[in-house]
């Protein structure tokens, strides 16, 4: 009998002792709780913001595929290579075939990324800011700021998503629920506009009054960034109407930034591109990246993760090269032959030498050619003759050793001052003022005469020609707003109507019916 | 002190010879042998006497027994598993036969915790013929299962090592299809650890009366395996078992030769294809557009003949107290990449269990494997798969090129192109693991037996290092050039125990049996994996420790933890065998979820038919049975839900500050927040069975019939996210499967000609029920899931593919002209629609293309799983043949759907190369290499999903037995076995047989991403028992 009491009283101590409900209620290994934080901490009150800018600058706007997307919709590049897609999106068509088109989902994805990264930060940085003492106003001030930088983020991704969808959904904090997502509707063109322009002046207000080069977080986004991207939004707006009020806005912002005298252009527009231009007093906005000085490890690039090597910025631009394992790439986004041609006619020589560099003799895959820098590209088998200058980091620039990421340690430039002396100076002219000063300070760095009395014509050509090539979509921009797309890219298919944006994305679609 | 100590010993001497000689007063020893019908021994059958359950013993390794009976018996009870039991009168030298041809429903079938006779299960439980099962030269055993087992799919996986997927009854969840597998108590995800040698039963549990004792793990279907043991005074029996052979690819997909990707890469007209073909001329050979170059990448990969062995040696054995069992296997599998490629394995079981006291039994269990797998560049047979033919391996002007001279594509254009060869050869990944899976009980029998305890103690140690080792290698221009050596070494281990408490009572009185389980488990696993890393680690081996180079990238750490409770109870009842009854509950806790316990409650009901009064008079069946089942069934094979925002944070979540032209810049600490969770609950399966059980024409026929029904509640998935690639794990769908498991099998003789004919077929049907609010649920194939989508809505199969349907080719310009979709297209389209594009079905009408023109393009799930298997026997040979297939399935070829994303003319199979449009009228299922480059073809359509019916002979085996020696002779056999020679099928692929891709962190099925090929298995073997 004894056996017996004392096996049922094995079996209800394993019992008991197993039951003990802390065995079940156990948080998941290595899943780091938010409700860990410590929102006391006051130093750690930047750590979200940090988290938005590389949110912003890896497997985002400087991804791969959404540069691509976005220069294709241009007469200055062409995809350079046979991409479906991507030429049907050079070529505006706008059908099924497009809407299906991973690439524009892509782009969808990861520029709202940013939307979601941002909304989600915002929320953490008010878990702080219950923290902070209604006396404590450095803190107090702080966290204005870093919600400012958060939210210049926000919005820059929404204009850039405005610009190349249109309507599109504003997402707000109310995104930070998943399950407001698949309800999420479209507001209209000019409302994603004048949404950015709202949070600008929300903004500005809080935010350093520094060139991003000297910024607390050096490189960081200043009130000079917000006001930038403020007149974009308005230079949209304002259209080709030269009445339009919009045109105030772009002219007080753009004279804040040239009053506050903390900017100039970099002096060499060819070295703008290389290590040397990195972080100049030209730039108001540009993402870092670094490989840190070592020939191999650790490294930050426009890719998702650093495994993602394909992502890489440079290398998807870097031409075919079989002269050098280091200059090699993808040789995309080529540079087509009307800008050779339109550089020509301008003499714009040096914005020739920077922007066009050879693959080999008239891209024959058995000869090479040497770059401004010494470095030897040769030819290819699509017989592709150029690859895009501002895109090519020369060897000597490369950190000793570091071959396994065409461009590591560059820098991409997103904003940068001479858009806001173009800027400047078109809201001027259109305002019946001089624009003189300010387009020549920018012909005066690429060593061009300067103009007197500058039309409309001049300063737009002058934007073309600055812009040449850059990743942003300046020039499509251009001739949208100034409604000269459906004369100036007619010869690619452009059609009034309905090539001014890209489809929403079936996949987004399929999820979310409102955005039909 | 001494002489006290010898009196005491002579008197208990005394008393025990006492004892003794009483008992020889009223008992006599019998003796007999048991033999089976073709009069070969039986060893280990059980004898015991009728009504004393407790008196008997077991025969030895010649068959013979010798048993104490007293003068109060009449007749022995003998029993052996396989055979049918008899009762015999007691006599002296008995010579029994038993007869396998005897019903198997005598046969004691292993179950949830415990065993039941066969006649009294009232679930349907498949016991694994484990003799056909050996049959196989398979390196995992349920890759031996194929096709055998109804309910049951088993998808094989190519490579040397790989565990194949096992479904049992369809998908009741999205989140693992794998059945439970318990092995001597132990639950483990798999057994491909396990030698097939090792396996003495396997019973596949299939229902809710059946599974439901293992309540949140039951839901896919329980697989018990229990391993060989010794029985009480039997003689030891060796065994010993060996086969060699070897493998070569089998059913290899053709990619085109140079020859047809140069048609095809220039029929797309491209600048870059021409130059291609022009620079392969001027570097390899040949003039022009005529390159002469056709390098067959597959070719320069595969091994003709790679070597597979296994060799084993068992032995059981007991004497009246003790029994064991111990056996040690080799593996060999050289995988058929000409690499380092290949699969090593051992393994130790050792079995010992001890009768303690009268009432108290002890033992120990403990399986041991050591393996070492090469694994070969996973990428190699991919890249095979798409590079150019126009480029050779070797290349000796390639001056930049070191140690190996291997060719570039980038120097004929294909800068996309690996080197496939080289990429192999530069491959040195090595994991090296080990695994303890250590049991130990105590069982205590009271009242008779009529009550036992056990407790069980199960462990799962096992440990894992893989050394992956990239040397100093330069490809050349355009290439990957790898200036330092690199070294990556992980460490895993998994810690996991099972306790398990059991309290059993069986009884009975006249004709009512009667049983009651009580348990009680206790199960934890923990996972944990280090990673790091190194450049500039010299290249001997030795020397593969990070601290020998320069630490570049910070360690990695990541693990789980899942922790669970259960009670569990079972019951049954029967009356006279005729009428039974199971009842079953089980609660469960687990840590994985928000709501932690979950309850799942069963019963099942059975009527043995042919036992009435009224069946008696008929000749037809010799047993029929009705059966009948209810319960639930829980999954925890869902991933662990946080519940709660998780906080990412380190160097991938912050942002670099001051990169200038100075300054390298650094980061300063910045983290995200995943917000995106929900809070997790029971993914719960209802389930319905009805069965029938019988055997006909002198039990020449045997079958059964199942219907089933499985309702899935709560089933938890990865809903997509709108805005993200992100999605959000919740229980949002609901689902049924049902259908028929049916299985017959006719056995019979034609003078000395045995034969046998077997088969099996289950049918499953699948529909979603409910989405929740959500109208539908897209997903796919990471990264494809904007080409090649699939959705789920209310009333279809889950994930079916959705497209455009494509019916055919445009022919010719009139076609065009005449058909609205293409000149719709056509008014904005840079590329027109021209003859050879491929034709969409206007679904909708509405003379465009638009989205309401896409449709369900089939399913990945096979409407009808099957298998049949013929066995003929003569004499002492004998010959079996196995077939298996599914049928109603289709596939999604992602490797032909490659070329959807290519921005170059990727190389694709012959058949495809040499189907394509060249003309009106040349072909209706193909369009024009042209239109391959095409915007218009790179929308989601059905010309990439295929039928994946297949009819694969799985295995042939032809055996030879016979006997060497005359006292206590050897038992030997030995055959030639085919595994794998054949397949039917008319799927564009390597195998029709897709794995599940668990690759993203989460389970995608039905999209063939696969280039592996599948290789046939060619060996000859011997077994001897002595």
């Amino acid at each position: 009998m004894q056996q017996y009491i004392k096996i049922i009283a094995w079996i209800l101590t394993i019992s008991i002792l197993s039951g003990c409900s802390k065995f079940l209620d156990r948080p998941q290994e290595n899943k780091g709780q938010q409700t860990k934080i410590d929102y006391t901490n006051l130093s750690n009150m930047y750590q979200p913001v940090s988290g938005v800018y590389r949110t912003a600058s890896s497997g985002s706007f400087a991804r791969w595929i959404i540069v691509t997307m976005i220069n294709v919709r241009s007469d200055d590049s062409e995809p350079g290579n046979d991409d479906a897609g991507q030429n049907s999106i050079h070529h505006f068509q706008n059908d099924v075939t497009v809407k299906s088109y991973w690439g524009v989902n892509d782009m969808w994805i990861n520029l709202y990324g940013v939307v979601l990264a941002a909304n989600s930060a915002l929320a953490e940085l008010d878990e702080f800011g219950k923290n902070i003492p209604a006396s404590d106003a450095a803190n107090t001030q702080l966290l204005a700021r870093y919600r400012a930088e958060v939210r210049f983020f926000r919005a820059l991704a929404h204009y850039y998503i405005g610009r190349y969808w249109g309507a599109v959904p504003i997402l707000g904090l109310e995104s930070n629920n998943p399950f407001n997502l698949a309800g999420a509707k479209k507001s209209s063109i000019e409302d994603v506009k004048k949404y950015v322009i709202a949070e600008m002046d929300t903004c500005i207000a809080s935010l350093e009054d520094a060139r991003p080069n000297e910024a607390a977080h050096m490189g960081g986004v200043t009130k000079y960034t917000a006001l930038t991207l403020k007149a974009k939004a308005a230079m949209d707006l304002a259209g080709n109407t030269p009445s339009s009020p919009y045109w105030d806005i772009v002219l007080d912002c753009t004279n804040q930034i040239i009053n506050s005298h903390k900017f100039s252009l970099f002096n060499d527009y060819y070295n703008l591109w290389k290590k040397a231009g990195k972080l100049s007093n030209e730039a108001l906005l540009e993402f870092q990246y670094s490989d840190f000085g070592n020939p191999t490890g650790d490294i930050v690039t426009s890719g998702a993760n650093p495994g993602e090597r394909w992502a890489n910025f440079f290398l998807f631009q870097g031409p075919q090269n079989t002269r050098s394992n280091v200059i090699t790439g993808s040789g995309w986004m080529v540079p087509a032959d009307t800008v050779v041609g339109f550089l020509n006619k301008r003499d714009d020589s040096v914005r020739m030498r920077t922007t066009i560099q050879y693959c080999g003799i008239n891209g024959d895959p058995n000869t090479y050619a040497v770059t401004p820098d010494g470095d030897t590209v040769s030819g290819n088998s699509s017989g592709k003759k150029y690859f895009n200058g501002k895109a090519y980091y020369p060897i000597k620039d490369m950190t000793p050793g570091r071959v396994d990421y065409y461009g590591a340690n560059n820098n991409v430039h997103m904003l940068r001052y001479a858009d806001v002396l173009l800027m400047n100076a078109e809201a001027k002219i259109r305002k019946g003022q001089s624009g003189d000063a300010e387009i020549n300070e920018v012909r005066a760095r690429v060593k061009l005469a300067p103009l007197a009395g500058a039309t409309l014509d001049q300063v737009l050509e002058e934007r073309h020609a600055e812009f040449i090539c850059e990743w942003w979509g300046e020039r499509f921009n251009d001739l949208l707003r100034t409604d000269n797309a459906a004369t100036e890219l007619k010869y690619l298919g452009f059609q009034k109507g309905t090539s001014e944006y890209l489809p929403i994305p079936q996949a987004q679609e399929d999820v979310n019916s409102n955005l039909k | 002190m001494k002489r006290t100590l010898t009196y005491v010993l002579v008197s208990f001497l005394f008393l025990f010879l006492g004892i003794h000689l009483s008992a020889q007063a009223q008992n006599r020893v019998i003796t007999g042998k048991v033999a089976n019908d073709k009069n070969e021994p039986l060893v280990g059958a059980s004898v015991v006497v009728k009504n004393r359950p407790s008196t008997g013993t077991t025969t030895s390794g010649s068959g013979t027994f010798s048993l104490t009976v007293s003068s109060t018996d009449d007749s022995l009870v003998i029993s052996a598993i396989g055979y049918g039991r008899q009762t015999i009168a007691i006599a002296n030298d008995l010579q029994v036969r038993l007869s396998t041809t005897s019903s198997p429903m005598e046969q004691v079938v292993v179950i949830g915790y415990g065993t039941q006779k066969r006649a009294d299960l009232t679930a349907p439980i498949t016991t694994v013929n484990t003799e056909n099962m050996l049959k196989r030269t398979t390196a995992t055993p349920m890759e031996a299962l194929q096709g055998s087992v109804p309910g049951v799919q088993v998808v094989s996986a190519g490579a040397p090592g790989k565990s194949p997927d096992v479904r049992v009854r369809g998908v009741g969840s999205f989140n693992n299809e794998s059945p439970l597998y318990v092995v001597d108590g132990m639950f483990v995800n798999d057994i491909s650890f396990l030698n097939p040698n090792d396996i003495a039963e396997m019973s596949v549990l299939k229902d809710a009366s059946g599974a439901a004792i293992y309540g949140v793990r039951a839901a896919n279907g329980v697989v018990l395996i229990t391993t060989k043991k010794g029985t009480l005074n039997m003689r030891t029996k060796v065994t010993y078992n060996g086969y060699v052979g070897f493998q070569t690819p089998t059913h290899r997909l053709k990619m085109a030769n140079g020859k047809e990707y140069l048609a095809f890469s220039l029929g797309r007209q491209s600048a870059a294809d021409s130059g291609t073909a022009l620079l392969s001329s001027q570097k390899f050979g040949g003039s022009g557009l005529n390159p002469t170059t056709s390098t067959d990448w597959y070719d320069k990969l595969l091994r003709s003949k790679a070597l597979i062995t296994n060799n084993g040696i068992d032995l059981q054995g007991g004497s009246d107290k003790v029994t064991y069992s111990a056996g040690i296997n080799y593996t060999y599998q050289n995988g058929i990449m000409e690499a380092q490629n290949s699969f090593k394995r051992y393994n130790i079981r050792l079995q010992m269990e001890a009768k303690a006291y009268s009432w108290l039994k002890v033992g120990f269990t403990a399986h041991l494997n050591n393996s070492t797998t090469f694994n070969a560049a996973s990428n190699a047979f991919s890249q095979a798969y798409t590079a150019s033919p126009l480029f050779p391996v070797y290349d000796s002007a390639n001056t930049n090129a070191y140690p190996i001279k291997f060719a570039s594509g980038a120097v004929i254009g294909r800068n996309d192109d690996a080197n496939p060869v080289a990429t192999a050869y530069y491959n040195y990944d090595r994991v090296k693991a080990f695994q303890v899976l250590p049991t130990i009980y105590a069982e205590a029998g009271f009242w008779n037996n009529k009550i036992t305890f056990r407790t069980q103690l199960s462990q799962l140690y096992s440990s894992l290092s893989d050394i992956q080792f990239t040397p100093r290698y330069n490809l050349g221009p355009g290439a990957n050039d790898n200036a330092v050596t690199h070294l990556n070494s992980t460490q895993e281990r998994n810690t996991n125990y099972i306790v398990d408490n059991l309290l059993t009572y069986r009884d009975g009185k006249g004709p009512h049996h009667w049983t009651l389980l009580l348990g009680q488990s206790t199960r934890e696993d923990r996972w944990r994996k280090t990673s790091v890393s190194a450049d500039g680690v010299p290249s001997i081996e030795e020397s593969w420790y990070v601290s020998q180079g320069t630490v570049t990238y910070p360690p990695t750490e990541d693990g789980t933890r899942n922790a669970n409770i259960s009670y569990f109870t079972r019951g049954t009842y029967d009356f006279d065998n005729k009428y039974l009854l199971t009842a079953t509950f089980r609660a469960d806790g687990s840590s994985k979820y928000q709501t932690k316990w979950g309850y799942f409650p069963s019963v099942g009901l059975g009527w043995v038919l042919s036992r009435e009064d009224f069946m008696k008079d008929q000749k037809l069946f010799d047993f029929l049975k009705l059966r009948g089942s209810w319960g639930k069934l829980g999954n925890d094979g869902v991933a662990p839900n946080a519940g709660y925002a998780i906080v990412n944070q380190g160097n991938n979540f912050s942002a670099i500050f001051g990169s200038t032209a100075g300054a390298n810049g650094q980061y300063v600490p910045g983290y995200t927040i995943n917000r995106f969770f929900t809070q997790l609950s029971w993914e719960v399966v209802t389930e319905w069975d009805g069965g029938i059980d019988f055997e006909v024409l002198n039990r020449r026929l045997k079958g059964s019939v199942d219907y089933y029904n499985r309702k899935t509640k709560g089933t938890a998935l990865n809903a997509p996210l709108p805005f993200s690639y992100g999605s959000l794990y919740g229980n949002w769908a609901d689902m049924v499967n049902s259908g028929f498991d049916v299985v017959l099998n006719w056995s019979d003789k034609i003078g000395k000609l045995g034969y046998q004919i077997g088969g099996n077929f289950s049918t499953v049907k699948n529909k979603v029920t409910s989405l929740g609010n959500t109208p539908r649920i897209t997903s796919g194939f990471p990264e494809w899931t904007a080409e090649f989508p699939n959705r789920s809505v209310v009333g279809q199969p889950i994930n079916y593919f959705y497209g455009y349907q494509f019916i055919g080719v445009y022919q010719t310009q009139e076609e065009i002209d005449k058909d609205d979709i293409a000149k719709k297209y056509n008014q904005t389209a840079a590329t027109k629609i021209v003859p050879g594009f491929p034709k969409y079905k206007d679904q909708n009408g509405n003379g465009v293309l638009d989205e309401g023109d896409r449709v369900n393009m089939g399913s990945y799930i096979p409407k009808i799983t099957y298998g049949f298997n013929l066995g003929l026997d003569y004499k002492n040979f004998d010959l079996s043949i196995a077939f298996q297939g599914v049928a109603g399935n289709k596939i999604l070829n992602l490797n032909r759907g490659k070329l959807y994303k290519a921005s170059t003319s990727l190389n694709i199979d012959e058949k495809f190369a040499n189907g394509l449009w060249t003309g009106p009228g040349s072909t209706n299922s193909y369009p024009s290499a042209y239109a391959l480059g095409q915007g218009w073809f790179k929308v989601s359509n059905s010309f990439f999903v295929e039928s994946g019916a297949y009819l694969r002979v799985q295995n042939i085996q032809l055996g030879y037995n016979f006997n060497v020696g005359k006292t206590s002779p050897i038992a030997l056999r030995v055959f030639a076995t085919a595994d794998r020679p054949f397949i039917f099928t008319k799927y564009n692929g390597f195998t029709p047989e897709i794995n599940v891709n668990n690759s993203f962190g989460y389970s995608v099925y039905g999209y063939d991403a696969n280039v592996y090929p599948i290789s046939a298995t060619y060996s000859l073997g011997v077994r001897a028992t002595f």
